[in-house]
């Protein structure tokens, strides 16, 4: 992968002394904020360093499911331009991500979700985002091997129907990208991991490679799970984030019979059909923070039995491969995206859970102006690293995610 | 290897009879005086150190009690510590 061929996104650079801005982590953000500071802001002495490969974190790993329903007034714009984004940057970077806008069901088991369903759907439609309320009749009428039979564990009520959602080729974005930012000048540097920071005077001045140092005034930090840790044991800074690891995995292909996402809250698993035919479906974290990947009987357990409810012509088909990756939760199940605070030139991309690939083009928009201006874009004015002393944590989930001994 | 998880009155189960509660940090601060950034700074920031960390666990499928262990994140296996308290 690394040895003599030439990357797929370009030739080959040197690491340089210096940069304008260094970007912590090939991931999506990275990578997207790579993008939009080279074509929007001229911004092409950047690089981005990765410690393994470009789309080793999430960005490689994830289910690809992209959707702008979010809960609240302050997400749903950032999404909704994301969603409008993948056509656009499929054509501007000339490679085929592959959007397949088969629409999300998320199906709705109690009269406590559809009501908090109808408060979503409200929240969308004011924003101009496509989502309706339905039955589960209309459920059945999209997606045929749903089980709408009340013998299951829990029965399904109707769902919130998101028509312009689907999947989006995740492989295909990080690479993308990478060609996209390459073009216009932007370094990437696999292989190389950033071990420290250096401030002076409370400015960024350099980042620590392990294949030396680099002088800049500006630094991203990107590092998906990673980022947590990386602020830490590098500044000292703690961030409001917990660490987990997500699974996933995939059934065997399979002829069309799934055309549209379908998630369940209450079951804890989603599923779509891939273009190759097989059921991508996952959901649930091991609800303790850790740094591994490692994968669970638990989970296949877990996932085959909610399967095997809601879409029971999938009982007895086969799991072909399951893995897993990291997510960095904050309590309010919302990013932090900040900048200048609380060293100058120091600016943060993180806390991106298992929602960071929907996102990833229009956060790397208006992170690349917040680097290239120095200002906040009011865009991302709500999402500050401060909102948590503040008190105004975002409702993106109903119930704070808290993993304190208080509660 | 699966996660283990040993409980002062238990002994050692299975890591999912456990709900996970949090980085070990030190006494709840005193509210008299307590500006919101220390206040933040107890219930919301973390380390998320890649190593060994001190923490809480409920044992939610078990006995119901509270206590902190050592466990290496890095592996997600308990540490072997001379004993853990309730
Ligand atoms: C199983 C799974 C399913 C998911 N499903 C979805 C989904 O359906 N929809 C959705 O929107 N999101 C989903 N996500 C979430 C999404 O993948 C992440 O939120 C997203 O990848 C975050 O992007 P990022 O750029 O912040 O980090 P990443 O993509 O994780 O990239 C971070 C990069 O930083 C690098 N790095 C780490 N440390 C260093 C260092 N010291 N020096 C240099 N580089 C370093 C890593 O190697 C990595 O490549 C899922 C995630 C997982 C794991
Ligand atoms: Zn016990």
């Amino acid at each position: 992968m690394f040895g003599r061929h030439k990357p797929l996104w370009g030739k080959k650079t040197r690491l340089k002394s210096s940069y304008d801005a260094v970007i912590i982590g090939g991931g999506l953000h990275g990578l997207a904020t790579a993008y939009f500071l080279a074509r929007d802001h001229d911004l092409t002495n950047v690089a981005v360093i990765e410690k393994r490969y470009i789309g080793f974190g999430g960005g490689g790993r994830n289910t690809a499911i992209v959707r702008a329903n979010q809960r609240t007034s302050q997400n749903v714009p950032l999404y909704k331009e994301a969603l409008a984004l993948w056509p656009v940057l499929t054509r501007e970077l000339d490679y085929n991500l592959m959007f397949f806008n088969c629409g999300n069901l998320n199906l709705m088991h109690s009269e406590a979700a559809m009501n908090a369903a109808r408060m979503n759907v409200a929240t969308a439609q004011f924003h101009g985002v496509e989502s309706h309320l339905i039955d589960a009749k209309q459920c059945k009428e999209l997606i045929p091997a749903l089980n709408i039979s009340d013998d299951i564990t829990y029965p399904i009520l109707g769902a919130m129907y998101h028509p312009p959602g689907g999947i989006v080729r995740h492989d295909a974005v990080v690479w993308g990208l990478a060609k996209g930012a390459a073009r216009h000048g932007v370094h990437i540097h696999q292989q190389t991991a950033v071990t420290g920071i250096g401030v002076a005077n409370g400015q960024i001045v350099s980042v620590e490679t392990d294949r030396g140092k680099i002088h800049t005034p500006r630094v991203l930090l990107a590092a998906g799970g990673y980022s947590a840790a990386i602020s830490y044991h590098m500044l000292g800074i703690k961030l409001p984030i917990s660490v987990l690891t997500i699974q996933a995995m995939v059934t065997q292909p399979l002829k069309p019979i799934l055309n549209h996402v379908v998630s369940s809250g209450t079951y804890h698993a989603y599923a779509n059909q891939t273009l190759k035919g097989e059921i991508a479906t996952g959901a649930h974290m091991d609800p303790w923070p850790n740094y591994t990947t490692q994968t669970t009987a638990y989970y296949i357990k877990h996932q085959a039995e909610a399967l095997a409810e809601m879409l029971p012509c999938l009982r007895g088909v086969k799991f072909m491969r399951h893995w897993a990756g990291l997510a960095d939760m904050t309590p309010d199940m919302a990013p932090i995206m900040d900048g200048n605070a609380p060293l100058k030139g120091y600016f943060m991309n993180c806390g991106w859970g298992y929602f960071g690939f929907k996102s990833c083009a229009a956060a790397g928009k208006y992170m690349a102006r917040f680097m290239a201006t120095g200002n906040c874009p009011d865009m991302l004015k709500p999402f500050t690293l401060r909102r948590f002393a503040q008190h105004r944590l975002m409702g993106e989930t109903a119930a704070l995610m808290s993993y304190s001994p208080d509660n | 290897m699966a996660l283990t998880l040993t409980c002062p009155i238990c002994g050692q189960r299975n890591g999912y009879e456990f709900r996970y509660g949090g980085e070990e940090k030190g006494p709840r601060p005193d509210e008299e005086g307590l500006s919101p950034e220390d206040w933040c700074d107890y219930v919301h920031l973390n380390k998320c150190v890649a190593g060994i960390q001190k923490e809480w666990w409920f044992h939610r499928d078990g006995c119901g009690a509270w206590f902190t262990t050592q466990r290496d994140t890095t592996v997600n296996l308990e540490v072997e510590q001379p004993e853990a308290q309730l």
